[in-house]
């Protein structure tokens, strides 16, 4: 995980260390997995992090993309995504510079999200670095990378964790598009957010913070 | 100050809106079941609901202290916190702020405290652009309306009413396809977030702790208006303060489960602190820091907040969960039933702090008191019984209207009260017709198309005692009888009954002829002197008897007589005798539930060949305030001659509530027609119920809706399998 900018003292990035591990189990899995999709959220759970390179360029040939901005973060560069689309000759922006100059009309944003939470299907994402919050919230395509091994089973314990390493910053939780039900309660995914989020639940131990 | 609202024309214009009626019926009815399954995975809703009221209750009691360490952490990282006493004040500051930092374009995204005090007229009036964001806000800005709900502030209008607001705004044909709709929103207003100087969010909590607040919300349009601007701008109410992190738990459960019967948003954010920004610089992109200004709005708050019954209102987590079960809100929406800003029972609350009483008298009486809401509020808060007090407090400042004061002096004057009734029997055409008899607030409106009215008997109860009450040897208890008007003059053969039941169950009845109304029209009207006099006539009237027990078979009656030794608890000569009547007071059916019990009668019976079907329809305060539904069901069930068939909504309002059904006899009947519905699909032959009020109003309904049907309270149906027992 990138050490961002930060304030104060560190937003989020001490999490893993106050990570309840003795809570996981597969099933906690299978339930956050469940709930997502209950709420629109495609889920891509992989072995290793070499085999996101395909779903990506399925994605990006599937919306026919020709931007991605990417929030730079050790698991993503690990996983050799960034190379294969420029290969591809995709436009790809990874510095927050690019990532900000191409803010209208970038076709895909990429990043990291911290850990997910079963009761309720959202990930909980560290969005206080301005990339993290520019390529989750302005394109129409989300992508979040996350470790399958990094799930809480509710709403306390994701409070526990932020109270024990947040300070200051900025936490999304995120979970499923964006959506509305405003016109005569029709929902209706993707308004002002993605309209689209995929996750990427990486079993590997390695890469990244593992 | 605007006109004087005509709440009776408001109400007829809305009850012919059939694309209100249409949404917020079909809302209504898929509402509950939605909230059911959100709920499904919490295992304890009750608990959460708890905890929601105990952190903000402990919270509320010391707002000051907690306002000041929300203030002092966000300072120290980074923000700016403003106190704003009122909406002048605020407005002067964010007026003050566009200026020095060249504001020139500002989006926000839902803030309810800003829509209290018509932030964006004075921010467009000094030549700043103003964009809400939040789908719906767009919607009625365009349109120019108030929101019609909390949470679904465009629900009042359909696809083809927003289409053309779209057309006119946009300058181009906009097809009435929500998809495409909300398309063509996310297009239009993606500029304006890009482009804007300065962002304006509201927040669902701010953490002491750590001087962080909380959105909550499902477009995005709050992530992007706190992430792009330069300037982020926080409107909160006190209100919204919690002291940590963590506290925000239970809110986080029960906001998205009540407001939209989802798990959680779509969004979640926590932000702390100024975070980074990209801008602009001489052509090419640097990464700056945001400005953060935190605005904590008083306006009425801290007023609520030092007020022993009101601080309440800081429980109030703004889900909409109460506008959602709402039998009112549901026929009119928040435009009627609603203030400025807010709308339905909590709405009127609000509106008397943050706008004032004016506004709370303005819609105040279109609470009918069911409680329904009571049973979904996250934090617990008891609604009606706010309004009930804020309604006291009016009294006591203003008295009450002449008319009405009049009426109750007659309510208070037993003798003559009583009279009047009597003579309503011999003239009841020339009775009903007169001026102040017309508004007594009981049941005494005008005949209407979809209900009668009741006749007045012929016979009141209180002369039949005699026929009916027969001496019993060594009793089992000594019952005082407490009918109640309703009762006693118009179903006098359901008071008989009641004598009837007790005494087969081996105890002595007596029925005080002191007895009087048990006060509630009065209470309920605000009118505390009037009440007071009312209740030490009844417990003059019943210390006369040495009695064990006393039953009254309306909850109503039950529930006031409860409250007697609160009412006159500051009273020396009082305040003992009225705990001894209250402790005494029990409700027929749960009483005698309990007497079959113990005499192993309350079993379910093998059924009759000719049994009839009963459908049971729960009174709102035989339910939800002596918390009594079960009794009533096994009692039916435990006869031979009646099979318990069970109605959709049962314990839906009925329309009655005193003198709500009279003062509002067009919402009421609508309420009495859709029961009527339900009762009539169940097939049964009878429609059974516990409460007098709740007869007036069946009653009505059978007459006109269901001739077919017999209306009867439980003790009818227990009298009568008692004597087709004898017959055997």
């Amino acid at each position: 995980m990138k050490v961002g900018y930060m304030i104060m003292k560190g937003s989020c990035e001490n999490w893993t260390e106050y990570f309840p591990a003795d809570k996981f189990s597969e099933s906690l899995y299978e339930e956050f997995e469940s709930r997502a999709k209950n709420v629109s959220t495609e889920v891509y759970r992989i072995q290793s992090l070499g085999d996101a390179k395909k779903i990506v360029a399925d994605i990006i040939s599937d919306v026919d993309a020709r931007k991605v901005s990417i929030a730079a973060d050790p698991m993503i560069e690990e996983s050799g995504i960034i190379d294969a689309i420029k290969a591809a000759g995709i436009s790809c922006y990874t510095t927050k510079e690019d990532i900000a100059a191409n803010r209208h009309d970038a076709d895909i944003g990429i990043s990291r999200v911290e850990f997910g939470v079963a009761e309720f299907g959202g990930v909980c994402q560290n969005a206080t670095a301005i990339e993290d919050r520019l390529v989750s919230t302005l394109p129409p395509l989300h992508i979040a990378f996350m470790k399958s091994k990094y799930i809480v089973p509710g709403v306390e314990d994701v409070l526990d964790i932020i109270s024990r390493t947040f300070d200051s910053g900025y936490i999304s939780w995120i979970t499923g598009p964006s959506r509305t039900a405003d016109i005569e309660r029709v929902l209706t995914i993707g308004v002002h957010g993605p309209s689209r989020l995929i996750l990427i639940a990486v079993d590997d131990e390695t890469g990244g913070n593992a | 100050m605007t006109a004087k609202r005509n709440l009776r024309r408001e109400i007829n214009e809305k009850l012919q809106d059939d694309v209100l009626r249409g949404a917020l019926g079909l809302f209504a009815e898929v509402y509950p079941a939605a909230r059911e399954r959100a709920l499904g995975n919490v295992e304890d809703v009750e608990a959460l609901r708890d905890q929601i009221k105990q952190t903000k209750s402990e919270t509320v009691d010391r707002i000051e202290e907690v306002a000041d360490q929300f203030e002092a952490e966000a300072v120290k990282r980074g923000a700016t916190v403003f106190r704003a006493k009122d909406g002048d004040e605020l407005k002067a500051y964010l007026l003050d702020l566009c200026q020095k930092r060249d504001v020139h374009r500002i989006v926000k995204s839902k803030s309810m405290a800003s829509e209290e005090i018509d932030l964006n007229d004075a921010l467009i009036k000094k030549g700043v652009r103003v964009k809400e964001t939040d789908l719906g806000e767009w919607i009625i800005a365009l349109a120019g309306h108030k929101p019609s709900h909390m949470v679904m502030p465009a629900i009042h209008l359909n696809r083809y009413q927003v289409a053309d607001y779209f057309t006119k705004e946009l300058h181009e044909s906009i097809d009435p396809d929500i998809a495409e709709m909300v398309h063509t929103a996310r297009v239009t207003l993606r500029d304006e977030f890009l482009e804007a100087d300065m962002g304006i969010t509201g927040a669902n909590f701010g953490v002491a702790e750590n001087g962080a607040i909380g959105l909550v919300t499902n477009e995005g349009n709050a992530r992007l208006v706190a992430t792009l601007p330069r300037i982020h701008v926080v409107i909160i109410g006190y209100e919204k303060l919690i002291p940590t992190m963590t506290d925000a738990m239970p809110m986080l459960r029960l906001l998205p489960r009540g407001a939209t019967g989802q798990l959680m948003t779509s969004y979640m954010s926590i932000i702390s602190g100024p975070t980074p920004i990209m801008v602009e610089k001489d052509g090419a992109w640097v990464e700056d820091t945001k400005e953060l200004h935190i605005i904590l709005l008083d306006n009425g708050r801290l007023a609520a907040a030092h007020d022993d019954t009101f601080k309440e209102i800081y429980q109030c987590i703004r889900c909409a969960s109460c506008l959602n079960v709402c039998p009112v809100y549901e026929l009119v929406g928040g435009h009627v039933y609603g203030g400025h800003t807010y709308a339905g029972g909590i709405g009127a609350i609000l509106s008397a702090f943050m706008s004032g009483m004016d506004e709370f008298k303005d819609f105040h009486e279109l609470c009918i008191g069911c409680r329904k809401c009571t049973t979904v509020c996250p934090g617990k808060i008891q609604i009606p019984d706010l309004i009930e007090e804020m309604r006291r407090r009016t009294v006591k400042d203003q008295g009450l209207p002449f008319v009405t004061s009049r009426i109750f002096d007659v309510m208070t004057n037993r003798r003559l009260f009583h009279g009047l009734l009597r003579a309503a029997t011999i003239a009841q055409k020339p009775f009903t017709s007169d001026g102040l008899v017309r508004h007594l607030p009981l049941f005494l409106g005008g005949l209407t198309k979809d209900r009668s009215l009741p006749s007045i008997a012929k016979v009141p109860l209180r002369d039949r005692i005699e026929e009916v009450v027969r001496p019993i040897e060594e009793p089992a208890k000594k019952i005082g009888f407490f009918s109640g008007c309703t009762m006693d003059f118009v179903f006098p053969d359901t008071g008989v009954n009641v004598i009837r039941v007790l005494q087969d169950l081996n105890m002595s009845v007596v029925y005080p002829d002191g007895q009087g109304c048990c006060g509630k029209p009065v209470s309920a009207q605000g009118d505390v002197e009037y009440t007071r006099k009312i209740a030490k006539n009844n417990i003059a009237a019943f210390e006369e008897f040495d009695v064990d027990v006393i039953i009254c078979a309306c909850p109503t009656g039950v529930e006031q007589i409860h409250e007697y030794p609160d009412l006159l608890k500051d009273d020396p000569e009082w305040a003992e005798r009225a705990q001894a009547m209250a402790d005494k007071t029990r409700e027929f059916s749960a009483f005698v539930a309990e007497e079959y019990e113990k005499a192993g009668r309350l079993t379910r019976k093998q059924k009759r060949k000719d049994a009839v079907k009963v459908t049971y329809h729960d009174s709102c305060h035989l339910k939800r305030v002596l918390d009594i539904h079960e009794q009533p069901r096994k009692l039916i069930d435990a006869s031979e001659g009646y099979e318990l068939v069970e109605m959709k909504d049962a314990d839906k309002c009925c329309g009655m509530s005193g003198s709500f059904g009279v003062l509002h006899s067009k919402l009421s009947t609508q309420m009495l027609n859709a029961k009527m519905k339900n009762i009539k699909d169940t097939d049964a032959d009878i429609i059974a119920c516990a409460c007098s009020g709740c007869m007036v109003q069946l009653q009505g309904g059978v007459d006109k809706q269901a001739p077919g049907m017999t209306m009867k309270h439980v003790a009818d149906i227990l009298a009568e399998e008692l004597e087709r027992k004898k017959a055997d």
